[in-house]
């Protein structure tokens, strides 16, 4: 397991603090998931109806780690901050693209990305930390340039995570998919995926 | 990413299988190693969720015909 450090925003203060990406999640950061993530979801989902809980409050990532884990295939990571779980990613490097300037070359697919609770609007005001979903897709097109992919990702977002794609990550939308819960799919071209890299220098 | 401990190993193959995996780079994209190294994870993939009792269904998204591929 490789550590790289990046910085996360607290948000209260505006700061940029220390944290690490790892890019294996390991079983003390399930540890940590089931320790404080979990029971921050749940009290946050306690009594709520189901149209007002996270999109992502029922993935469990323990049961996804054990199948991801022997397989060549995924890749995973995780982020730590101040000795707390900050965001969880699971990609594959299995898929091909469907943009039409990119149709069948192979991608970098993101199958889960979720930020902490407490790093939520939703869930916390002020979140404590911004920059993990950022963090992660750089990570992703890390990945794909890495295994000769150069850049190229997609992924199906939740309804509530589009607008981060799309007017963040400046992904192309190509659609719901009916294949896959009539989810949005997004996808970044290798250029886009370099203008992501420069903006994430300036960032 | 996190293994860069790499083993080397000689590939034979016939001049069909050559022009499929030369076929398959420019398709995808890729060299003809990151293609060989797709196809293995793919195989494992595949390979796994057989092994968990799933069948590898392919569907035309036309006429929305199924088949089955079976692995062996």
């Amino acid at each position: 397991m490789s550590k790289t450090s990046i910085y996360l925003k607290e948000s209260a203060t505006g700061k940029l603090v220390k944290a690490a990406l790892l890019d294996e999640i390991a079983d003390a950061h399930l540890a940590m998931w089931v320790a404080s993530w979990c029971s921050e979801m749940e009290r946050h989902c306690a009594g709520r109806i189901l149209q007002n809980k996270p999109e992502d409050h029922h993935w469990d990532w323990k049961a996804k780690a054990a199948h991801w884990r022997p397989l060549l295939g995924y890749h995973s990571f995780a982020i730590v901050c101040q000795g707390e779980l900050q965001g969880l990613m699971m990609a594959n490097d299995l898929q091909s693209a469907r943009l039409p300037i990119q149709f069948g070359k192979a991608l970098v697919y993101v199958e889960y990305l979720a930020t902490a609770p407490w790093n939520r609007s939703e869930v916390q005001m002020p979140p404590r930390f911004s920059g993990v979903g950022t963090t992660f897709i750089s990570a992703a097109i890390e990945l794909s340039r890495t295994i000769g992919y150069r850049g190229r990702i997609g992924l199906h977002a939740l309804p509530m995570a589009e607008s981060f794609y799309l007017e963040k990550c400046k992904m192309d939308a190509l659609g719901r998919d009916t294949a896959c819960q009539s989810l949005m799919y997004f996808e970044l071209t290798e250029e886009k995926a370099e203008l992501f890299r420069q903006d994430g220098r300036n960032r | 990413m996190k293994e860069h401990d790499k083993r080397t190993m000689t590939l034979n193959l016939t001049a069909r299988e050559m022009a499929v995996l030369e076929e398959l780079t420019a398709k995808r994209g890729l060299n003809k190693t990151a293609v060989m190294r797709l196809a293995l994870r793919l195989l494992q993939a595949v390979d796994s969720k057989v092994q968990m009792g799933h069948k590898l269904i392919v569907e035309n998204e036309q006429s929305h015909e199924k088949s089955e591929l079976v692995i062996l």
